[in-house]
């Protein structure tokens, strides 16, 4: 568990004594590097290499295909009527003789959009619960940690709706409160498992016996080295997000029309799935391929950025 | 192991009073006033009446003491929006079949989840293995309400195996709703207990069995299921309290009228206390089979019993 990316080939205490001596001291000498390392292992994966190009294909669909397309994912044209799936459309049109093609594009910057920025919101609230709790330790870490259970007594999905009613609308913007707010626990715990971990090597030690502040230990030691399990964070919670968006949007209380994301028009092909299963297969494949590559790739990271929980 | 359990119970008292504290301060939070719809224009004293009989201008602490005294009983008070009917009545119609469903697709995925895992890992490599394996990614990261309508669109329509496309009164109509449940934690469990058994055989005390000359099926089923499945155990429990208050997009396609369909009527008509005891209930029920875990994790690996309670 306990990477050490930023000290490794420099002693601690002159880490912390005279940083700029770093670099310097060293420099004939080729040091392996933790992140050069990472990635050596990883592309030596394929399954998380196919999975990391999936993963950017689609984003990159997602971002340049509306710019490119010829159709305009919110043009209404009745005459083209849940088309199945043809050479002017590869993937049909909806329910309103849309290009589904578009619209899975244009839906995906709202779902994606939507998960990244819950994410980020994710581990910025876990990172500061848990390195709070984790760091000052005693009786606040322990009041933090049942706070923590209680919450994750709540139930997922009731809790995201209460808290869209409150705000009494669902935009881009309220859809990531709800959904960070119900799911940041497990990252706030795992920062601040790793942050009790790290509190106990000799060079947090050492830092500390040299009379370095709080804030130095904690920004210039411990933080930087829960980097690798954050990067593996992002991939473990991006899933969660973007289905729980999705479902949100299915059950009906989504952000508005006619933007979509992935979900809203899972929705809008729900009436129509006995004669024109597309509209509902297409957003839905989409939601699973990045779901799915989404797995992998957090797979490969854990196996890339700590070779010793390899799995078998 | 009386002490442990005992502790943990009581524990489990202050989380219960906490929910029920931040879903009080949530729903305080909520914009809007079921009496006060623009639709009806009520006269200002039938407005404060109505206010003081439901107890809305008490102070927050008496409201909710007034609550949590009702859960204890039992009682979940009256709706706001159907004026003759409680929210005990409206639990008890709608929440038996979630519970049902939500119980049945966990244990479908349970029982289908370690079988399939278990022989992935003694079949470790081969076909078997693979194709378990993907079918078990795929069903993870498929979103559930794509697997609805595909049993539905296949199974009950085009080949027409006889499953309705809706509903939960017949057996056969609560098929298709548990598998399109259950087919994620399945996937999910497979996956878990795939991973752990090819971990557990690799450990020495599995070697020192099999050099004892025991048979191989008797070092499966004595040592490496039964230490197995304590990660299984653990993930157990919030996939329990999620199945049974997460079921939300099933009941949509399949027109179940559970709780979770409800729940959703209930928060866009600003029905306060249903949403209030539905989500205190659900709640509950989550932190109930948190507990459980908890409590079959101790049994199980007598190592976690201080440190968990």
């Amino acid at each position: 568990m306990v990477v050490n990316p930023r000290e490794a080939p420099t002693p601690t205490i002159a880490g912390d004594v005279a940083p700029l001596a770093q670099g310097t001291a060293g420099a004939p000498l080729r040091q392996s590097n933790l992140w050069r390392d990472a990635w050596g292992r990883y592309v030596r994966n394929r399954a998380a290499v196919a999975a990391g190009a999936a993963f950017v294909l689609l984003l990159l669909f997602c971002v340049i295909w509306p710019f490119v397309s010829p159709y305009d994912g919110n043009k209404l044209d009745f005459s083209l009527k849940n088309e199945g799936p043809s050479l002017s459309h590869p993937f049909g049109t909806d329910n309103f003789g849309r290009d589904m093609m578009t619209r899975t594009a244009e839906g995906g910057r709202v779902s994606i959009g939507i998960g990244f920025a819950a994410t980020i919101a994710i581990l910025l609230a876990g990172v500061a619960y848990g390195a709070i709790s984790g760091f000052v330790g005693g009786r606040l870490d322990n009041a933090m940690m049942r706070v923590l259970d209680t919450l994750y007594g709540l139930p997922y999905l009731p809790f995201a709706i209460i808290i869209l009613a409150i705000f009494g609308d669902a935009n881009f913007w309220t859809m990531v409160v709800a959904l960070s707010v119900v799911s940041w626990f497990t990252t706030a715990r795992i920062v601040r498992g790793q942050i009790i971990t790290l509190k106990e090597n000799d060079y947090v030690r050492a830092a500390r016996a040299v009379g370095a502040r709080w804030y130095r230990i904690l920004g210039r030691h411990l933080l930087p080295n829960t980097l690798g399990v954050l990067i593996i964070a992002i991939f473990l919670e991006l899933p969660g997000v973007i289905l729980g968006e999705a479902f949100l949007s299915f059950i009906g209380l989504g952000i508005g029309a006619p933007d979509a994301s992935w979900g809203q028009m899972a929705n809008d092909g729900r009436t129509a799935y006995r004669t024109s299963p597309h509209i509902i297969a297409v957003p839905s494949i989409a939601i699973a391929t990045l779901i799915l590559s989404a797995n992998f790739i957090a797979d490969g990271l854990r196996d890339a950025l700590d070779p010793r929980t390899r799995e078998t | 192991m009386t002490t442990f359990i005992v502790r943990r119970l009581f524990w489990t008292i202050p989380v219960i009073l906490l929910v029920i504290l931040m879903t009080f301060g949530m729903m305080r939070q909520i914009k809007g006033n079921p009496f006060r719809t623009s639709e009806r224009a009520i006269p200002a004293e039938i407005q404060a009446n109505l206010e003081r009989k439901y107890g809305l201008n008490d102070p927050w602490y008496v409201q909710y003491a007034k609550y949590v005294k009702g859960v204890a009983t039992f009682d979940l008070g009256p709706s706001l929006v159907l004026r003759n009917r409680d929210v005990n009545d409206i639990v008890r119609e709608h929440f038996p079949r979630s519970l049902e469903l939500g119980g049945l697709a966990f244990l479908f995925a349970f029982v289908f989840g370690i079988a399939v895992g278990t022989l992935s890992a003694l079949k470790a490599n081969t076909v078997f293995d693979y194709g378990a394996m993907f079918i078990s990614n795929v069903g993870y990261a498929v979103p559930s309400f794509l697997v609805a309508t595909l049993l539905i669109y296949f199974l009950a329509l085009q080949w027409d195996l006889g499953f309705p496309t809706s509903g939960w009164t017949t057996p056969e109509s609560k098929i298709l709703p548990v598998v399109a449940l259950g087919l994620g934690p399945m996937a999910a469990f497979a996956r878990l207990v795939r991973g752990t058994m090819l971990e557990t055989m690799q450990q020495d005390y599995i070697r020192t069995a099999k050099a004892k000359g025991l048979r191989w099926r008797r070092v499966v089923g004595l040592h490496v299921l039964r230490n197995s499945l304590i990660p299984v155990v653990t993930a157990a429990g919030p996939t329990l309290g999620f199945l049974i208050t997460g079921s939300f997009v099933i009941e949509q396609i399949f027109a179940i009228p559970g709780i979770g369909r409800y729940y959703v009527t209930a928060v866009t008509s600003r029905d306060y206390s249903v949403v209030m005891g539905l989500t205190v209930l659900l709640s509950i029920i989550v932190i109930l089979a948190n507990l459980f875990v908890d409590v079959l994790y101790g049994i199980l690996d007598p190592r976690t019993r201080d440190i968990r309670t």
